[in-house]
């Protein structure tokens, strides 16, 4: 099966991940679609990059999500709430204002970078989509699910414009760094006092 | 021998090192202090790429080392920024025995400081902005240590550093891009927009300010100057490398404006806030944005003077976050809170930390005879010579910040304790006056202390 001919496939179930992660759903649904979403960043990446490579992002981001489930044990119960109702209403509402304004952009950013539509959609998505659950939470583990969510979306874009080694380490090593920040902030609390 | 190993892979082993020693302050003191020191004076004493001579023993050490097919290059025209940056560390690491930030302070600031000076040495050198994102993440334990609540501002400083990357890399692509196609218009437009928002996340340029203040609030003082002290710094020599490296960013007609306009914001912004401010803390955060906005408008005024003001602060600006950041350090150890209402008569009971701390402040405001003075008039005066508004604004802003200095020393000074009692002990008063010393002939002998800076902008050869 060529996976690039069906990449379009993987922009719904970004929709999908990166909307579940916007409302939350409990820490179980959080990390499962916080995995599917890098299985879909990984299809997307196969796009640019040799499958060897691109697999990179699919451990990184399997690798950051088991790092920020370690903690869930440890945070605190404002950490772990589920998000009212009504609130999940807002936020789907908001996202679906976001999918209309990336579905109106995404040719402009096809135009600039030369990338596919599956390419320009899945990384407009993840990068407002992320930037919406930095600015609607406070959590340190759910910013930092915002942050991974729109470093993944660029990551998608940038595969297509730059194929380099070191680039793709560092951005891995950035990608497990900050999950291990994340999992630092929601344990930190209750660790032992510095001094 | 090879620089980049010795200037970068060292501090790294060492920074592992110091994991393991970190409870034991005085001894993480020494070695990071020590190791500092050695490198400080390694790269001010040794010729890079040239055959050394010391007694029967002869040794090269070259400046290239390749990972991953990418080059990291330390040459002679990086030999004054190590100078600076090690001699920087020695002075953070060792007031940090004293101003007690932590002990995660030595290991995360060690690697810090590697991973700055890598960002440096890499090359091309827009990868140097996945190095700066590592040392922010690295910063992270630092600020917010074990044991304490985590922060709006941690967060925010996290989210706002980080989202710089994209935009960096970004603008690295489309900078390679326009060498290809120079004559397409819409593509400059795009690298400068993802330029600059690349920078205004990176230096806190307004509105993407807001993490300054809140930050300085809730970490320990001696944490956060040291994170703010230095990665603005190498941000700002990122900015320099991309005015250096493209010219058609370097010749854009707007820029200066851009510039001009973004670094008076920051400067009011700075000035004002730091001036209405009832935590000190968080008045360091505006001192912070002020000197930002000033290094900014520095660089944009493209001229000669502006380059050398730009360079020339650097010493000045570092001295007095440092002693900014200690004096407020140690005024959380006496107990007292770093509000107005802590530091009524703190004159009588912490005299070195009070007058240290006002004469870091009034050094950043650039009143006279204080290390910042000189800089801060001759870029005035350039700033006067190409736009009457913008004089005014630094105007209004230094006369604000003035005003809040003024207003710390009569509440410093009021007379809550009939005695004068010194609260400190002597390694502390002996450091503080060290630093309110170094600043006062500095202000007082500028053309001994400010032209070795000058070589600090040496590489950048399109810019002069």
């Amino acid at each position: 099966m060529n996976l690039a001919q069906y990449a379009i496939v993987a922009v719904p179930i970004l929709m999908v991940c990166s909307l579940v992660l916007l409302i939350g759903f409990g820490w179980r649904g959080t990390q499962i679609a916080l995995s599917i979403q890098y299985l879909a960043v990984f299809w997307l990446v196969t796009l640019s990059w040799p499958i060897g490579m691109a697999a990179v992002k699919l451990i990184v981001g399997l690798m950051a999500s088991a790092v920020l489930a370690t903690t869930q044990g440890s945070a605190s119960p404002g950490e772990t709430a589920a998000v009212p109702l009504s609130g999940r209403v807002f936020r789907t509402l908001t996202a679906v204002l976001v999918w209309i304004v990336i579905f109106s952009v995404s040719p402009v950013i096809m135009s600039m970078t030369n990338v596919s539509q599956a390419t320009s959609l899945g990384c407009l998505l993840l990068m407002s989509m992320g930037l919406l659950q930095m600015g609607m939470n406070q959590q340190p583990a759910r910013v930092v699910i915002g942050l991974l969510t729109f470093l993944a979306g660029f990551e998608i874009l940038y595969a297509s414009l730059e194929v380099s080694v070191l680039v793709a380490g560092l951005l891995a090593a950035i990608n497990l760094a900050l999950a291990l920040v994340g999992a630092y902030l929601t344990a930190a609390p209750t660790m032992e006092i510095d001094q | 021998m090879n620089a980049p190993l010795l200037w970068i892979g060292l501090p790294i082993v060492f920074s592992v090192v110091l994991l393991f020693i970190m409870r034991r302050a005085a001894l993480a003191t020494a070695v990071a202090a020590s190791l500092c020191l050695f490198l400080a004076l390694l790269a001010w004493q040794t010729p890079i790429d040239s055959l050394i001579q010391i007694g029967p023993l002869s040794f090269k050490i070259s400046s290239e080392i390749v990972i991953l097919g990418r080059r990291f290059v330390l040459d002679n025209g990086h030999r004054a920024l190590l100078t600076l940056i090690y001699a920087l560390g020695f002075a953070w690491f060792f007031g940090a025995s004293v101003a007690k930030p932590g002990r995660l302070f030595w290991p995360v600031g060690m690697g810090m400081i590697a991973l700055l000076v890598a960002a440096q040495a890499v090359q091309p050198f827009l990868y140097a902005a996945l190095l700066i994102e590592m040392a922010v993440l690295l910063s992270i334990p630092m600020l917010n240590p074990p044991g304490r609540p985590v922060g709006l501002g941690a967060l925010r400083y996290l989210i706002f550093q980080t989202l710089a990357l994209p935009f960096i890399l970004l603008a690295g692509w489309a900078a390679s891009a326009i060498e290809t196609n120079p004559n397409n218009a819409s593509l400059l437009v795009q690298a400068a927009v993802l330029f600059g928002l690349g920078f205004a996340f990176w230096l806190a340029v307004f509105p993407f300010n807001t993490w300054v203040p809140l930050l300085t609030g809730e970490a320990h003082p001696y944490a956060s100057g040291f994170v703010l002290s230095f990665l603005p710094g190498v941000a700002l020599f990122m900015a320099l490398g991309f005015l250096d490296s493209f010219a058609w960013l370097r010749d854009n007609q707007n820029l200066p404006a851009i510039f001009q306009l973004v670094s008076t914001i920051m400067v009011v912004i700075g000035g004002l806030g730091a001036a209405f401010q009832k935590d000190l803390k968080r008045a360091f955060g505006y001192a912070v944005i002020l000197e930002s906005g000033f290094s900014v408008l520095a660089l944009g005024l493209r001229t000669t003077i502006g380059l050398q003001a730009f360079a020339t602060a650097l010493l000045p600006r570092f001295f007095a976050l440092l002693l900014f950041s200690f004096s407020l350090a140690i005024f959380e150890q006496s107990g007292a809170p770093t509000t107005l209402d802590g530091i009524k008569g703190s004159l009588r009971r912490l005299p070195f930390a009070s007058v240290s701390l006002l004469t870091a402040y009034f050094s950043l405001g650039g009143l006279p005879l204080l290390a910042e003075f000189p800089i801060r008039q001759a870029l005035i005066e350039a700033v006067a010579g190409q736009s009457l508004p913008l004089l005014v604004w630094i105007l209004i802003s230094s006369l604000s910040f003035w005003g809040g200095g003024f207003r710390l020393l009569a509440i410093m000074a009021s007379n809550q304790q009939p005695d004068w009692k010194i609260g400190e002990k002597p390694l502390p008063a002996f450091l503080l006056s060290f630093g309110m010393l170094a600043i006062l002939f500095i202000g007082l002998l500028p053309s001994v202390f400010l032209p070795g800076m000058l070589d600090l902008i040496q590489v950048y050869t399109h810019l002069k």
